[in-house]
């Protein structure tokens, strides 16, 4: 009778039951949408509209213990504007949830410090835009932030706590994520660089304007130090071990948990992860808005297990996407299913910045002139119509022999 | 049954962990390195508690599994060792089954 099984490839087992099962083993929960910043990328409107209290955030903790979620990450608007914070903490911890927060560090004192790590919690992700003063506080709108946000990192350190950088790369700070790479290493902490600039939560695309072009992304994509491995075929066997190269390039906002064991589901938004907001409304993701429910009405396991929305999203399989599962760069492509819906209306559908990454990485990779499936419906060609990937001619007439 | 030293366990409280589906998944905190046990040793797992030692343990275990005691025993005594080597499981504050204290 054998108990202990071995360790290295727990994560992706763990991924590929609870995917299988639909059991909520990651939860992105936002305390607040305020904030003491005022990001000129943010999606939030930094208000309160009626945030869970106290009771109610630990009575959904309770609910998200019993489902099965072991990856809890806090995060808002400033998680450390909510005075609770530490009580919610201590609740979470208590129910053995492996805590992470996403917080701007602003308000981490030593003695907070302490007490994080006194409770247990073992991540600490925090933004940071450039390593230049003036750059990272125009993001922020706060004269003085980055200065007072690096002052964060030693303090968290010193009690052992993980400690990333997370960086959304946009035309304000493009040319700085070396110095933000160099800051991160000088300090001996992790870092995540993150292309996606998304329309705020109402449908405000004001953020959109920020979006670096492709073109401007050029450098950072092929840069070396981020991207050590470009080869598809590679990315598609990542394996979790801690030699494997992983690329700094990532989302800011997900889990961080990345798997081969997701296979043909676009990710684990409503799979085995999903999103609460400060006001109870659960969504498959934060940048999913398909609103599944709302824990104050209803109990976690119901929405989790009857909502048509997560229904809806648990259906989509990557080869039946119409114009994606035809694509012969999708190889190279990080479409967001939220992204899909948010910017393209169509949660199965194509949209331009993928698409337009996409050519971009392979063209990188050097694949000869590649043209998304999107791009070649736009232009009036099918893919019947192209030349195959084996390079032998196609006759696109019929032939007079 | 229990010998007057018999050690008493108790999980670490550093730890995360989940049982999810009979299994559980444990994340100690220092290294961040996971653990994962079977459905047996989810059992066992739950049943450390700072109270009980591992022969009461092994004997729930008995009753629960088909499984002779002496393997139940040798089995939950293995694995107590193996989670105490990588600090899973600590001594509880009240130590032994023989202390005067409990």
């Amino acid at each position: 009778m054998s108990t202990a099984a071995a360790p290295t490839p727990v994560m992706d087992r763990l991924i590929a039951r609870t995917v299988r099962r639909h059991r909520p083993l990651s939860v992105h929960f936002d305390l607040t949408y305020r904030c003491n910043e005022r990001c000129v990328h943010c999606y939030l409107d930094h208000e309160d509209h009626g945030e869970l209290s106290t009771a109610e955030v630990l009575h959904v903790l309770e609910e998200l213990a019993g489902a099965g979620t072991l990856f809890l990450t806090f995060s808002g608007g400033e998680i450390f504007l909510r005075p609770d914070l530490f009580e919610i903490l201590d609740a979470a911890r208590r129910l053995h949830f492996d805590v992470s927060l996403k917080t701007n560090a602003l308000l981490i004192t030593a003695e907070r410090a302490a007490h994080l790590h006194e409770l247990g919690v073992r991540r600490v992700q925090i933004s940071v835009y450039s390593d230049k003063p003036a750059v990272h506080d125009a993001v922020t709108k706060i004269p003085g932030s980055l200065g007072r946000t690096l002052a964060a990192v030693p303090l968290l350190l010193r009690t052992g706590i993980l400690v990333k950088f997370a960086c959304p790369l946009m035309t304000q700070n493009l040319g700085d994520y070396r110095g933000v790479l160099a800051l991160a290493e000088r300090l001996g902490v992790g870092y995540v660089f993150d292309l996606t600039i998304t329309p705020m939560m109402d449908g405000n695309e004001g953020p959109l304007a920020l979006r670096a072009t492709t073109g401007q992304l050029m450098t950072i994509l092929q840069d070396p130090v981020l991207n050590p491995c470009r080869a598809p075929a590679a990315a598609a066997q990542a394996s979790p071990a801690a030699d494997a190269p992983v690329s700094a390039l990532g989302s800011a906002v997900s889990s961080g948990i990345e798997s081969s064991a997701y296979e043909d589901i676009p990710c684990s938004a409503g799979h085995n992860s999903c999103y609460v907001s400060p006001y109870g409304d659960l969504y498959p993701c934060v940048q999913l808005p398909m609103a599944a429910g709302n824990l104050r009405r209803d109990r976690f396991r119901d929405i989790w297990e009857g909502s048509p929305a997560l229904k809806r999203v648990r259906a989509v399989r990557e080869s039946q996407m119409p114009v994606c599962s035809t694509c012969t760069i999708r190889a190279y492509c990080e479409r967001c299913p939220g992204l899909a819906l948010m910017e393209g209306g169509d949660l199965l559908g194509a949209y331009e910045r993928a698409c337009e990454l996409a050519e971009q990485k392979a063209r990188l990779a050097g694949v000869s002139d590649p043209v998304s499936a999107l791009h070649l419906q736009q232009n009036g060609r099918s893919l019947s119509e192209t030349e195959p990937p084996c390079g032998k001619l196609r006759t696109l007439e019929p032939s007079l022999v | 049954m229990n010998s007057p030293s018999a050690p008493l366990w108790q999980k670490n409280p550093a730890l995360a962990w989940r049982e999810i589906d009979g299994e559980t998944v444990i994340i100690s905190p220092g290294d961040s390195v996971m653990h994962e046990l079977n459905d047996t040793g989810s059992f066992i797992w739950k049943h450390v508690d700072g109270q009980r030692t591992a022969a009461e343990i092994a004997a729930l275990l008995r009753s629960e599994y088909i499984v002779t005691s002496e393997i139940a025993l040798a089995d939950t005594e293995a694995l107590l060792e193996e989670l105490a080597g990588q600090r899973l499981v600590v001594l509880a504050a009240n130590g032994s089954a023989g202390d005067s204290s409990r």
